[in-house]
């Protein structure tokens, strides 16, 4: 389980269920309290679309790494020979004399793990100048021109990315509403009218999005249920505005800036309203700092769509990045800290001049330390990790 | 002048920020600048955005109290943005844009000592709405501050490039 969590391939499809069934869930529920006029109902509903929102991050960005392992070719085993001779499973695409990078083979003596040149014999097979005494097995193999696995047609896999792009961009914008809808709700009981009609509309559409871009997403692995190919046809939207991205000299610079812009708004009402609970300024009350929330959530949009232009860029430095791995796994967290504050009355009640539960001085500090975790994964992203 | 800025951009402590490759030298100094500038520019913006009429139902005057935070993590950023600039001086002092930078940072702590002055310490804060004048110094404030962030952070593209 934690080896799976810790694989962002597996990630993806281990949370790709979450987007489809977690919003349908939270859209059902939301019909049902509409129809019985239900308070409570409708803020549970707010509140499953809102987490749902958060971990679509983490669906999405698990993406391209689903994407590398259907690129990776297995290896059968390797030959007790000098040079040893290697069999894969399908045709490996290596050209003579390239490079080629094994992960994972057991068994072998010596170890045969790490880039190598290869020669190659057979469409499935091929030596590297290795002596190796005893043959092992199993492994995988990556090079620059790594063949997708038989079957899979790349595509599809665009049209997936495609759709689900365009899903996860309205689901964020419905977890955003859904957000401030539950924020309106703490400080005045009459939210804006159109307000919740708004989410719902979105919901619907964000859901048929998803479910579209799941079943795409579904079809690139399922042959059996491969029925809507000409999807396919005209996909590849995701992959020009990555060539936008790094192809226009402004572009990088200018997020990067919004970037900074927008994490100083973001940890800066992490600090006021936690350290609030923590007993700083301990004569304002809770509903007073609470007004400043929707800074902090401009600040997280503002990164959302900055950061997601990064990673459309060059998906590559931050799908194998473990500090981008942890980061995201902050970000999660962190929007889920945050539906504490949003929730529950006995932060609420803290007036001035009073000392917040324990249970509130738990979820501040922890929100400080996620979120300043997640501004040092970031800043380590070139220098413990990879990317750059 | 110049040959000082020479001998500490050759000295020992300046190569070892540059070459080292240790986590503790650049990558962390960086760090720290960048929680600094989080600190700073964040709080100040927050009390901006609030004598621009966000955020109504929060007294201002409690939040002065996170002043101290704003200007410790302000000399943080004084001595980590030193040592970054010494030790690749004749890359810096040769790029306008680090000027840009420098004007900007000095106009929002001028424009911010009013602030203090002005408003935060004027005694009927928090007792009425805010006069146009603190609405244009919050305004100010602001300008600066991204402009300090925009001209920071496009050092690295404009003007000659020193470390990244």
């Amino acid at each position: 389980m934690i080896e799976s969590l810790s694989n962002p391939a597996h990630i993806h499809l281990l949370l790709n269920h979450v987007p489809t069934v977690g919003f349908g869930l939270g859209l059902a529920l939301f019909f049902v309290a509409f129809a019985r006029r239900n308070d409570d109902l409708k803020r549970t509903s707010l509140v499953i679309l809102f987490v749902v929102a958060v971990t679509a991050i983490a669906t999405y960005l698990s993406g391209p790494a689903a994407e590398d392992r259907l690129r990776e070719v297995p290896i059968v085993s390797s030959t007790a020979a000098s040079p040893t001779v290697i069999t894969t499973r399908w045709p490996h695409g290596l050209a003579d004399g390239s490079s080629v990078d094994i992960q994972g083979h057991v068994g072998s003596t010596p170890s045969l793990d790490g880039q190598k040149l290869a020669t190659v014999i057979s469409p499935t097979e091929f030596s590297i100048p290795v002596d190796v005494t005893q043959g092992g097995t199993g492994g995988t193999l990556t090079h620059a021109a790594t063949p997708y696995a038989p079957g899979i047609i790349p595509p599809m896999i665009r049209a997936h990315e495609d759709a689900a792009l365009v899903a996860f961009a309205f689901m964020e914008i419905t977890g955003f509403l859904a957000w401030l809808a539950l924020w309106h709700w703490r400080r005045v009981t009459d939210l804006p009218g159109w307000m919740l009609p708004m989410v719902l509309l979105l919901s619907v559409v964000t859901f048929g999005l998803m479910a579209r871009a799941a079943t795409l997403g579904g079809e690139i692995n399922h042959q059996e249920i491969r029925l809507v190919q000409e999807a396919a046809a005209g996909a590849g939207r995701v992959q020009q505005i990555s060539l936008w991205v790094m192809g226009t000299s402004w572009v990088w610079p200018t997020c990067e800036t919004l970037h900074f812009i927008g994490l100083s708004l973001l940890f800066t009402v992490v600090l006021i309203v936690d350290l609030r609970m923590l007993g700083m300024i301990k004569n304002v009350s809770y509903s007073a700092v609470y007004q400043l929330l929707p800074i902090g959530m401009l600040g997280f949009g503002l990164n959302l769509i900055t950061g997601l232009m990064f990673f459309i860029g060059i998906p590559a430095q931050y799908t194998h990045n473990k500090m981008f791995y942890w980061k995201i796994v902050c970000v999660v967290l962190g929007g889920l800290n945050v539906v504490y504050f949003m929730l529950f009355d006995e932060a609420w009640a803290v007036g001035p001049g009073d000392d917040a539960p324990t249970t509130a001085k738990i979820a501040a500090a922890s929100a400080i330390v996620i979120w300043a975790s997640v501004l040092f994964c970031g800043h380590m992203l070139p220098f413990i990790g990879n990317a750059f | 002048m110049t040959d000082f800025l020479a001998y500490l951009q050759q000295s020992a402590f300046s190569t070892w920020v540059r070459e080292s490759g240790s986590l503790y030298s650049f990558p962390g100094i960086l760090l720290l600048h960048t929680y600094g500038m989080a600190i700073v520019v964040g709080i100040v913006a927050a009390i901006d955005l609030r004598i621009l009429g966000f955020a109504p139902a929060l007294p201002l005057g409690p939040i002065a109290k996170f002043l101290p935070l704003v200007w410790g993590a302000f000399l943080v950023n004084a001595i980590t943005g030193t040592i970054l600039l010494v030790a690749d001086a004749s890359t810096w002092l040769h790029n306008w844009d680090f000027g840009v930078k420098m004007l900007f940072i000095a106009l929002a702590v001028l424009n911010q000592f009013a602030i203090q002055k002005r408003v935060l310490g004027d005694e009927r804060l928090d007792k009425g709405p805010f006069s146009m004048h603190a609405k244009m110094l919050a305004g100010a404030s602001l300008v600066c501050w991204i402009g300090a962030i925009t001209a920071g952070r496009l050092l690295a593209y404009v003007g000659g490039n020193g470390l990244k």
